[in-house]
């Protein structure tokens, strides 16, 4: 793909654990994602969403394969990968005594959003996600759901090209993931590309353009819904997700048998 | 590095932390408050006691009173803190006193063969509990009131004799404080704000230490840190500096607390009591004080940041950051010799070396060769610490709080080895 944002190939993650000895948490994983995108990493727990995401991220680093967003190397070029990308998940809190509009402030500027014009950004971002009325206040003080706000709006602090959605809705009620879904959708439309990644496959469907089906860290099968429904056969994603895991469990050559894509290449 | 993030990062933890009730008590009102109010206690309550010791009756047996001594005897039942009790015989006396019922048995005898020329002579022996306060005070009071009365009864014997008291005496012992009120007060000074300070700075980086690295884990905010584009290298410096300088804040506003409330609070106290301070500092011992108090600053909060960084709740961080506030009452072993200077055996102890520094500075001492080695041992340690982070951070899983263990673990199994497990995988660097 010429235009992509994120490319991924052969990306892999390893280590030593005591008890289970060397572990490929994620081996070698292609993938690339463009502007206007909404990719999604589906897969059970365990699987290596996170580990991979993390990796984009630069949170951890690659023990083997590469990866580049907006055209810098997560080796080479962290600082610069991580100017181009806004993280979320479960695991990156809000400073709790700060306030809403100092959070966003403090994101701004030290992802290099232009000094001049942060306090313009802030405002339009309260703005934009309504939280204005509690903008002041300690984040500690805040509800769920106000946090929330104040995470996403944080998370584009810096306006970046990139956005990485790790689980975003695990843990949120109803609303509250029907706004994350909101947002992520705005997003695409903006021309942003946005890595979701979810063991929800309602969600799955409903939001991503093209979809990665994880497993025990590799890539089963990459496409657009319509594309894995035709290769397999199944309407329903969770079905669809079924089917691939369970030709992994039918013996060698599973991945190659349902399509997986080779290095660099979508899978389309 | 990017200093421009560094003080974005840097403002944002002193920020979050002087909103941290727990930060503002133990690095602002602490060493403001407490230590100038605990010091106005002790003594207010040292007097106090002082004063109920002096009321309390001593319950005294005297045994075989000698009859040709009757103002004595007088002198003995008149006194009002003084409670002549029945005759008994020695051995339940002694009991009683054991028992804490008696204070004190009073036996006179007569003088041995050395003094039996002078007539009317007698020898007095006092028993009494040395480990009992009361007993105590009762043996002191029955001496002084029977060398009174000895004094008072030589000399009039001595006049009867035709001598008079300056040929009877051979000589005397007079006592002179030639120290000045100034000497004194810098004696109280330089015995308490050493100790002070070297606690209020490790105190002071106590908490910051730990919530900056620590209390990021358990707060979750760790992942997030982690994702800005600041370098990893900006990060860290900016905790750092915040860390150390909240050391530096607790130092100063403490030692300027005591030297406020000693003069304010002790001194008029002091006066009552007969003693007289006058509290000043020689003008180079403040830039003196000072640059101890960053150095120590500097090196506790890198050696607080290592231990607690291995902790993966406040609580943790806790435990494993507590041996280096230790290291802080290591003046307190020196701080009993108020006679000793620096010497360059205690200007390469790290901590006591600075003590040290600032008392000599506060009694107007400057032995620059020694301070510079001070200083320089100070930040060597530093240095050795931050090499030390450097190597410590160059390991994912403890970068990401996934390696479950203390420092001297991971000292044992990563840096020396010793148990020759694999940890390939592990040391995955710094992104």
């Amino acid at each position: 793909m010429e235009n992509a944002m994120v490319r991924v190939e052969g990306l892999q993650k390893s280590f030593w654990d005591e008890s289970r000895g060397e572990v490929h948490a994620v081996d070698g994983i292609d993938f690339d994602c463009r502007p206007g995108e909404v990719f999604g990493l589906l897969g059970a727990n365990g699987a290596g969403k996170t580990t991979t995401l993390r990796m984009l991220a630069t949170i951890l680093k690659p023990t083997g394969g590469r990866a580049s967003l907006n055209g810098h190397d997560v080796l080479a070029e962290p600082e610069a990968v991580r100017r181009s990308l806004g993280f979320f998940s479960a695991s990156t809190a809000l400073y709790p005594r700060l306030t809403g509009r100092e959070t966003l402030e403090f994101f701004a500027r030290i992802n290099q959003y232009p000094p001049d014009r942060v306090a313009e950004r802030v405002e339009s971002l309260i703005d934009r996600f309504g939280i204005a009325e509690y903008a002041n206040a300690r984040v500690e003080k805040l509800s769920s759901g106000m946090k929330q706000k104040i995470s996403i709006a944080r998370t584009i602090a810096h306006d970046p090209p990139i956005l990485i959605f790790d689980e975003p809705t695990v843990g949120l009620d109803v609303m509250a993931a029907i706004e994350m879904q909101r947002v992520v959708g705005e997003l695409r439309d903006e021309g942003k590309t946005v890595i979701f990644s979810t063991h929800i496959m309602s969600e799955a469907e409903k939001l991503c353009d093209r979809i990665g089906i994880i497993h025990r860290g590799r890539i089963l099968a990459l496409g657009t819904l319509d594309e894995h429904r035709q290769a397999t056969g199944q309407h329903y994603l969770e079905d669809i997700f079924v089917h691939y895991v369970a030709a992994t469990g039918a013996g060698g050559g599973a991945a190659a048998a349902i399509g997986a894509p080779g290095p660099g290449e979508s899978g389309q | 590095m990017n200093w421009q993030d560094v003080w974005t990062l840097y403002r944002r933890e002193l920020r979050s932390a002087f909103r941290e009730r727990t930060i503002v008590v133990n690095s602002i009102l602490m060493p403001v408050f407490l230590y100038p109010v605990m010091m106005w206690v002790m003594f207010t309550g040292l007097m106090f006691v002082s004063g109920l010791a002096d009321r309390a009756h001593s319950r005294v047996v005297l045994l075989d009173a000698p009859r040709n001594h009757p103002v004595l005897m007088d002198t003995l039942e008149n006194r009002e803190n003084v409670e002549l009790r029945d005759q008994i015989t020695a051995e339940s006396a002694v009991s009683l006193i054991r028992n804490g019922e008696l204070d004190a048995l009073v036996e006179f005898a007569p003088p041995g063969a050395e003094g039996d020329e002078l007539a009317d002579n007698f020898q007095v022996a006092i028993s009494y509990d040395r480990a009992v306060e009361r007993s105590r005070r009762a043996s002191d009071r029955i001496e002084a009131i029977v060398d009174n009365y000895r004094e008072e009864w030589v000399d009039s014997e001595a006049a009867e004799l035709g001598i008079a008291g300056a040929d009877r005496e051979q000589f005397r012992i007079v006592q002179e404080n030639v120290s000045s009120d100034e000497q004194m007060g810098a004696l109280l000074l330089g015995t308490m704000i050493p100790l002070f300070l070297v606690l209020m700075v490790a105190l002071g980086c106590f908490i910051p230490a730990i919530d900056s690295t620590a209390g990021e884990r358990e707060r979750s905010t760790w992942e997030t840190l982690m994702t800005v584009s600041a370098s990893r290298l900006s990060v860290v410096t900016a905790k750092y500096l915040y860390v150390a300088t909240v050391g530096i804040i607790a130092g100063v506003l403490n030692v300027t607390a005591v030297f406020l409330s000693l003069g304010a609070i002790m001194a008029p106290l002091l006066a009552e009591a007969g003693d007289q301070f006058q509290f000043t500092l020689p003008f180079l011992a403040l830039p003196v004080m000072i640059v101890a108090a960053i150095s120590l600053a500097l090196f506790f909060a890198a050696a607080m940041m290592i231990l607690a960084s291995f902790a993966q709740s406040f609580k943790d961080g806790q435990a494993m950051a507590m041996p280096v506030y230790w290291l802080a009452l290591l003046p307190f072993v020196l701080g009993q010799q108020t006679d000793r200077t620096l010497t360059p055996v205690i200007a390469a102890i790290p901590v006591a070396n600075a003590a040290m520094m600032i008392r000599d500075a506060i009694n107007g001492v400057f032995l620059w060769p020694l301070i510079a080695e001070t200083l320089v041992v100070l930040l060597v340690m530093v240095a050795l610490c931050l090499m030390l982070a450097r190597m410590v951070l160059q390991f994912e899983d403890l970068l990401m709080g996934s390696f479950d263990g203390s420092f001297w673990r991971f000292a044992k199994e990563r840096l020396l080895n010793r148990n020759g497990k694999k940890t390939a995988g592990a040391k995955q660097g710094v992104v």
